[in-house]
Formats: structure tokens, sequence, C-alpha cells
């Protein structure tokens, strides 16, 4: 667990194809802890430390509901990692997630300073803990939609 | 009837309405207060902690987020908490709490220590002991934050004009999960999010959200692959959630009422 990441640049879309929407979609954020806010940041050279939601490159946030830490004896809170097709059972309560955030005038202004491709920054804020380090996840896409 | 198309005009008997929290007549507060508390007084699995405790602890916690049945399986919550509390004082609905009206963050009748002189039941509720997530956990609080920090019309209405059911629900989960940290406290966890009473106005709201996403795309909607599945431990299948009007219920800002001459 970490209380920001940045990632590698990411490629913007061409300038020359319009675009309706654009989204972050982040994959695999763990939720089995406490709950949050994430707030993003696009930006071609990533942003500090004290960047907040006035900064400029701010483009969004989500938040995570989180379940708190584990409530059952141990294995409880393990997921499988194999699932066997046959199981008609639901998942296991600590999939993880899927956020989608909406960025599209966010990318729509790097485009038009000529920027082709921007890292993502994402800065997660517990309110009132001792402790940020709650962030964890898989992978982030950009996708657009014309 | 279209399954995916609320219509309280072809419903074949009047409705119930949930209404907005803030809009409520003072009888229709006291009548809900009612509901709760003597749902509250039930230890059995018809009272207010067995309801609240479906969502988290204790355990298994059978609430679904982050998930394709987040909507469905928090209808046919609010669906079957509602029918429990209409057991206690029969008519009542759910209300919903309208986080987009800034004006005073939460609603004014959970926020309020006192209604009537006695104790509100709204404020706060006990925690059962299997529910808790310390032994000190004894009463659900809250910690709200700003309420300018809660969501925005303009944000609603992004969210609403998204043509695709799974995109609009993920979006709306992420709203709804700020909606959970804004309040803080009990609220701001899923093991014990429920039993805070203003847990269910807020879900209403979600719910009613959903249903105004339905009404604008009544050719859009759930996958079909979807539509079977059982929304445990509800005995309801995600179809079954689909149309309000075959639940018995739409939503209204305001009610109020009067009986006619009679037909005799």
């Amino acid at each position: 667990m970490v209380e920001r990441f940045t990632t590698d640049p990411i490629e913007l879309p061409p300038r020359d194809r319009p675009f309706e929407r654009a989204d972050l979609i982040f994959y695999g954020i763990d939720h089995s802890g406490p709950s949050f806010e994430a707030r993003i940041f696009v930006d071609p050279r990533g942003v500090g430390g004290d960047a907040d939601s006035t900064h400029r490159a701010y483009a969004g946030n989500f938040f995570v509901f989180g379940h708190g830490g584990c409530f059952g004896d141990v294995g409880h809170c393990e997921i499988s990692p194999q699932r066997d097709p046959f199981d008609l059972r639901p998942p296991h309560q600590l999939e993880p997630q899927t956020r989608i955030v909406t960025v599209t005038d966010s990318v729509r202004a790097l485009l038009e300073r000529e920027v082709e491709a921007a890292k993502v920054t994402v800065v997660a804020y517990t309110e009132g803990r001792a402790s940020n380090e709650v962030l964890a996840f898989d992978r982030v896409r950009l996708a657009t939609y014309a | 009837m279209s399954s995916a198309s609320p219509s309280a005009t072809l419903a074949p008997r009047a409705l119930r309405h949930r209404r907005s929290a803030r809009r409520m007549t003072a009888g229709q507060q006291a009548d809900f207060r009612r509901a709760i508390t003597e749902a509250q007084a039930i230890g059995d699995d018809r009272g207010y902690q067995r309801w609240a405790g479906i969502h988290g602890l204790p355990l298994p916690i059978s609430c679904v987020h982050g998930d394709e049945l987040f909507l469905p399986w928090h209808r046919a919550y609010l669906y079957f908490f509602e029918k429990a509390l209409q057991d206690r004082v029969p008519g009542v609905t759910l209300p919903w709490w309208d986080w987009t009206n800034h004006a005073e963050g939460i609603p004014g009748p959970y926020a309020r220590r006192k209604a009537n002189g006695a104790k509100n039941p709204l404020y706060d509720s006990p925690i059962q002991p299997s529910g808790r997530t310390s032994p000190r956990q004894t009463r659900t609080t809250r910690s709200p934050g700003d309420p300018d920090e809660l969501p925005s019309v303009r944000e609603i209405d992004a969210v609403l004009a998204n043509p695709d059911f799974l995109t609009f629900q993920n979006q709306i989960e992420g709203i709804h999960g700020g909606v959970h940290v804004w309040t803080g406290g009990t609220m701001g966890s899923v093991p014990t999010a429920a039993y805070d009473p203003i847990f269910w106005a807020h879900h209403c709201m979600i719910d009613r959200l959903w249903y105004l996403w339905q009404l604008r795309r009544p050719g859009a909607g759930v996958p079909a692959s979807l539509l079977d599945r059982a929304l445990a431990p509800f005995p309801m299948t995600v179809r079954e959630t689909l149309n309000v009007t075959q639940l018995g219920y739409d939503y209204a800002a305001s009610t109020a009422a009067a009986k006619g001459p009679g037909r005799g």
C-alpha cells in the first residue's frame, strides 16, 4: 500500500482525432482497508507532494468505500487465486474493484498545450487517519469515446 | 408494461411514494420515526439490527460493491427493509436524501438529537455487539464534512447522461462512496454503515438516480446476462428489481393527500 503513485507516461490521443469523452479507468483497486479519496492529477511531469484539487493538473477523484480490515478468522479475507468456472457462488467480497473517472476537460487541455503523453498521479487521502498508505491498484487505462 | 420502464400511470394500484427527507410533512416524519423506533425494539429477524447487519457485520458481509450487481442488490435491500418497516407502520416509505442540495448537509429530520421532545431515532442507532468493529462502538456516529463537498447537480447530470448501464452504475457507485466518506463515522466503513439511519436515505437517493436514469432510457438497461442472477440473501433476481412500479413504489419530491367523498 502506498499514499501516492505516479504512472509512466500514458500516450494521449492524436490531436486531430476529436472525442466526446475521455475516461481514466482504474483496475484492480484494493478496498480491504479504510475508506479513502483518491485525487487524480494528469500532467506531463507528474505533480509534487503539495498538489491539491486547485492544482492545474487536478483531473478528478474517486472514492473507495472500504471494508476497514478483516473481521473473520485467519484466511477469511484471502481471495482464492483460481476460480472454478462452475462455481456459481458470488465472487469474494474483496475482489478488486474498477473505478471510472471522466477526465475529458483535462485531456483536452493537455492536447491544446500540444502535450503528447502524460503521467497519472494518484494521491490517497483518508480523513482523520494517521496514515494515508491505503492505495493499491493494478493498472490505469485512458479511454476516449467518439 | 416494459420491465425496465417504471410508470406510475400504468400501475394496477396506487403506488406508495418515497419522498425527499427535507420535504416530509410533520406527520410523515412522525410515522417514519415510529416505524424505526418499533423496528429497533424488536430483537429477532424482523428488527432493525438484523436488517442493518445484512449489509455488514455480523459476518457474512452480504452487500455488493464494486460489482455489476451494486444497484440491483441495494434496490432489493431497500425494498425488503421498507417492507419490514411497513409491517410496523403501514404505508411508511423510505425518504431520500438529496445531497445535491448543499444548504444543510445532513437533512434536518436526521440531524436533530430530539424530535417532538423525545429521542430522535434517525439521529443515531445502537449497534448490536456482533455488529461492532471495536467493543466501544456501541452507537453510530457521524463526522460530516463541508456540505459544499457533497456531489453537485452538475456531477449527477454528467453521470445520468451516460448511456451504458455498467458505466453509469460504476460512476454512481463512486459518487455513493464519496457520500459515505463525507458522512464519516459509522457510515464511512462497509461493515457498520447500515446501522446509521441515514444510510437508508442515502441509498434511497442512489436508487432514485437509477430510477431517473431508467426513465430517460426506457430501451436501455442491465445486460441480459445479469437478469437472472440472484441477489442473495434476498429472494429476488436482478430482473425483478428493474421496475419500481412492480415493486409498488415511485419517487416524488413531496406528497399530501385528502379523502374523497367515497363511492357508496
